[in-house]
Order: structure tokens, then sequence, then C-alpha cells
């Protein structure tokens, strides 16, 4: 086997590949022998028929069929031989395929990047560190009572964050318009689910009032006749209601499951479940700030059979997660919407994959269970949560993963210059609220 | 005779377990041929067909197997049969008869 390699651009290697013909000829005799005790043939009697019928029917099917066997074998041959590394499926392409001469085939693919991983030595990673404040707990259970609320009717006017109960029809130069109507709707003001300026206007009103409401649609309203075109709302108010929170009592703990222990166990428990939170929340902040850092670090160029593998991924999760359904193809979905995700990814598996080579690091037991306590805390029975885990090797492999890379992190942060930025509890927990 | 009817005469090789083994062992190769085709019919045609010289014909008529159907007997369609053996050192490829 002759092999001759061709660098065509940073990553992209081809191979050419020569195999003798002596050895694609009895691969075929070989194949042929195999498919003569299994074909049958009109007129022979099954593992009868004579070679000679065999070759003339079956010659060039089973001559293909060899070839692209040898190319496949003889690729991973070459490849170990010259110890590249290829990233994604190669591209074969035979060049001569006559019978009787050598058989040559090209095969061009991508290669692993060759890492030189530079430690984070000297470059400075931002990690936020929170506690959690009586005030935080106040504020999460004042949250809880707002979802809670019940609206109670009251003959006041209504104000901002009151609910007021409203017959409206909407008309347009003196001409009502289809969609434009409603009864006996609940409309929470300030909630802006009505076009703005809608909502302010009913501030102040009492139950029984009947008010005009002057609004113009916005320019980009959905529906493009009435973009911005002025309207006058004809509201009848049946009712104003305001809004009651719910009293810190027996039964409010019961709806969040504290059914004994009154408010201290109420609060101990949503302690418990902000510090978990939290503790969520500033490890996944910590391990993108530390990847951030790394990927800066460590600029590299990624194969791209490997990207547009990643984006099928990313596209097939995206259609998880909208329910699309077995059948759709996930071919629809734009691939530039994954590009730069997908790069991402890939560019960090490469360097993680690339710090756990060079440190040697194995997921740690004694992580693992951690995490895994960890997460069967919110359970109901969590002995039982661990024992699922562990008696099932995906899953548990799982977690491996995950306290392997958080072992990646640590080892990062302990070379990087680490800052300790001290954020909120909200600022770090419910980013974007 | 004329050209024509030689094309007619000939209807395929007849390829079985026997006439791989005669082909092999002497030189006879077997054709199913027309129902009223003559042996120097046949033989002037594989002569000129194949480009072969021709020892010697045999013929023979294969009767149709009786089926019995839904509707009564039936009878398949038999074949008029030929023999014909080469002589030494020739020889004949189907591979592009067929």
């Amino acid at each position: 086997m002759q092999v001759s390699v061709e660098t065509t651009s940073a990553l992209e290697r081809r191979l050419t590949i020569q195999v003798p013909a002596e050895k694609v000829d009895t691969a075929v005799d070989e194949r042929l022998k195999q498919t003569a005790r299994r074909v049958k043939v009109d007129g022979f009697r099954p593992g009868k028929v004579p070679m000679n019928v065999v070759k003339r029917r079956f010659g060039d099917s089973v001559r293909q069929e060899v070839l692209s066997e040898l190319m496949r074998n003889h690729f991973i041959e070459a490849v170990t031989q010259e110890k590249l590394n290829p990233a994604g499926t190669p591209e074969i392409e035979p060049v001569k395929m006559n019978a009787g001469e050598p058989f040559e085939f090209t095969a061009t693919f991508e290669v692993y990047p060759v890492v030189e991983l530079k430690s984070l030595e000297g470059e400075s990673v931002e990690r936020p560190v929170a506690e959690i404040k009586d005030a935080d707990v106040e504020e999460l259970i004042t949250d809880l009572r707002k979802q809670r609320a019940t609206f109670v009717e009251t003959d006041k006017a209504a104000e901002t964050g009151d609910q007021v109960k409203i017959d409206f029809e909407g008309f347009i130069d003196g001409e009502a318009f289809a969609g434009g109507k409603g009864e006996g709707y609940d409309l929470t003001l300030g909630s802006n689910s009505f076009i703005p300026g809608f909502e302010d206007q009913l501030v102040g009103s009492k139950a029984g009032d009947s008010k005009d409401v002057e609004v113009s649609f916005p320019e980009d309203y959905q529906a493009a006749d009435l973009a911005g075109k002025a309207a006058v709302f004809k509201c009848k108010v049946h009712a104003v209601k305001q809004q009651q929170l719910p009293e810190l009592n027996d039964a409010f703990f019961a709806q969040f499951g504290v059914a004994e222990g009154g408010e201290s166990a109420f609060r101990a428990e949503v302690r418990k479940n902000m510090e978990a939170q939290l503790k969520q929340a500033t490890r996944n902040a910590t391990k993108q700030a530390v990847f951030e850092a790394l990927m800066k670090a460590n600029p590299i160029e990624v194969p791209r059979a490997l990207i547009s593998g990643e984006i099928d991924n990313l596209r097939r999760q995206a259609a998880q997660q909208y329910n699309l359904g077995q059948d759709f193809d996930i071919g629809q979905i734009p691939a530039d919407l994954f590009k730069d995700q997908a790069k991402n990814n890939v560019t960090l598996g490469l360097l993680v994959g690339e710090v756990i080579k060079a440190n040697e690091l194995k997921a740690d037991d004694a992580l693992v269970d951690e995490l895994l306590n960890e997460m069967a805390g919110s359970y109901q029975e969590p002995q039982k949560v661990v024992d699922y885990y562990k008696s099932n090797p995906e899953m548990l492999r799982q977690v491996q993963g995950a306290a392997l890379e958080q072992q990646v992190v640590d080892k990062l942060l302990s070379q990087a210059q680490v800052t300790d930025v001290t954020k909120t509890f909200r600022e770090l927990a419910m980013p974007g609220q | 005779m004329n050209q024509e009817r030689l094309f007619k005469v000939l209807l395929g090789p007849h390829m079985t377990e026997k006439a791989a083994v005669l082909a092999d062992a002497k030189n006879q190769y077997v054709f199913k041929v027309a129902a009223d085709a003559t042996k120097p019919e046949i033989k002037k045609a594989v002569e000129q067909l194949f480009d072969v010289k021709v020892d010697a014909v045999r013929v023979l008529n294969t009767n149709g197997k009786t089926r019995r159907t839904l509707h009564g007997l039936g009878r398949r369609n038999g074949f008029r049969k030929a023999y014909v053996s080469l002589v030494e050192g020739q020889a004949i490829d189907f591979a592009d008869a067929e």
C-alpha cells in the first residue's frame, strides 16, 4: 500500500492511497467464493453454481462492493500509519479502478487541530460571589405571595396593579372594526397586555363608570390594517378588583409543601431552596467565565466538519424543545442560527478535552457522590434517586461528566487570577428579571 | 437459407448445472432453439453468431409439464433443445450473448 499525504489547507489533508492489483483481485475472488455459496441461480441447485457463472453474473457488483470496503479499510490503515487524527467523515473518491491496474483512491478530510494548551496563568477571571440576605428571602416570599394573589372587588378608584372587569368596543373613524370588541374581560392594569396607553387611561375609574379610551395602534402592530391608526374604545367598567396578597399562615405554607412548623420552617425551606439555587447559579456563572477565558487564551481553528455536526445536534435539540415531532426535517431550521454557538461548543469541547488530557483528570468519585446527593436533595426520597443513578451506568456517566467538568473548572481557576465580584442573589440567580 | 432465418433459430443459451458441466468437460454448449429448427440450421447459426467451428449438433424436444390448476389441467410450453459440440480449441463466452 502506497500512501501520500497532501496538505490542502490548514486543517484539510488529502491522502492518495494505492492498493496493488493482486491484492484487489484476491479480495474479489475471496468474496466471489463466498457469494457462490449463497446465491440462487435458475437452473442450478443452491450452492452448486460454478465459479465462472457466478463471476459472470455478480463479478461487477462484487468488485464494487470489495472496492468500497477496501477504501474504508485502507483509509483507516493509512490514517494510523500517517498518525493523522481525522475529524468528521472523510470524502473518499476512487481515481483509478480498472481491473488489472493498481487501485487508487483519494480521501479528503479535516484533522483535529493540534492544541498547544496555554494555561490561564496570569489571565484574570471574574468569579461572582453572592450571599443570601434576609431581605432577599423577604423579597422572594413577597413574590410567592404575589403569585398566589387573589383579587377582591372594591369600590375605590382603580390603581395600577388592580384588575378591572370591562366591556369594550373599539371604533376607528366612528366605525367598529373586527376583533375590537370584548365583554367581561379581566384586565390587570400595568400588565401591558393591551396596546400602550390603554391601561393607563383606565387608572382612576370606578365600578360602573363608562369611559372612552383614545389610543392609537403602534406602527408595528401585528394586524397591518390597524397599525398606526387612531381608535376610540368605548369601555364600561363593571368592577374594580384590588390585589390581595395571601396571609402568611399555615394554609399558605402548606401550598408550598411545608405542612408543619409554621413560619420559621417555611422561611428555612425557602432559604434552603435559595441556597441550592444560588450554588447552582454561582457554579454556572463561574464555569461560563472560566470557559470564556479559556477560549480567549487559546484561539484555535476548528474543523468545519465538526461544526456542521454540532449544528445538526443543536437543530435536533431545538426541534425537540419546540415539540416539532419525529418527522420534522431538521434541515428546515437555518444553519446560520446555530453557527456561532456550534463553533463555541466545538472549540470548548476540544479545549476542555485537552485540559483533561493534559492534567490527566478523571471523574472523582467523591465529587460524583456530592453532586448526586445535591441533585437528589430536591426529591422526596433522596436515597432512592441516588440508588437509581448508581444502578444506571448511562445516567451515572452524565453525572461523572458534570463532575469532570467541575474539576476542569477548578483546575483552571487555580491557574488563573481570580477576582471575586460581589453580586446580589437576584442578579445571579435570576438573570433577566 | 437466408440471413434473417439464422437470427430466429437460436432462442438463447440454456444455463443449467448440466450445461455448465458439459461446457467444461466436453466443449458442448446447450441452446434453446426454435421448434422447427434443423441441425444444419443450428450449426450454421452458431458458427456465424459466435464465430466458432461446430463439430456436431444433437437436438431433442422437451415436453412441457402438466400443471393442475383451479380451472382444470394445464400444460406448460415445451421447447426444442440443441447440444452443440465445438471443434477442439473453440469456446463460446455467453457474457456478451445472454
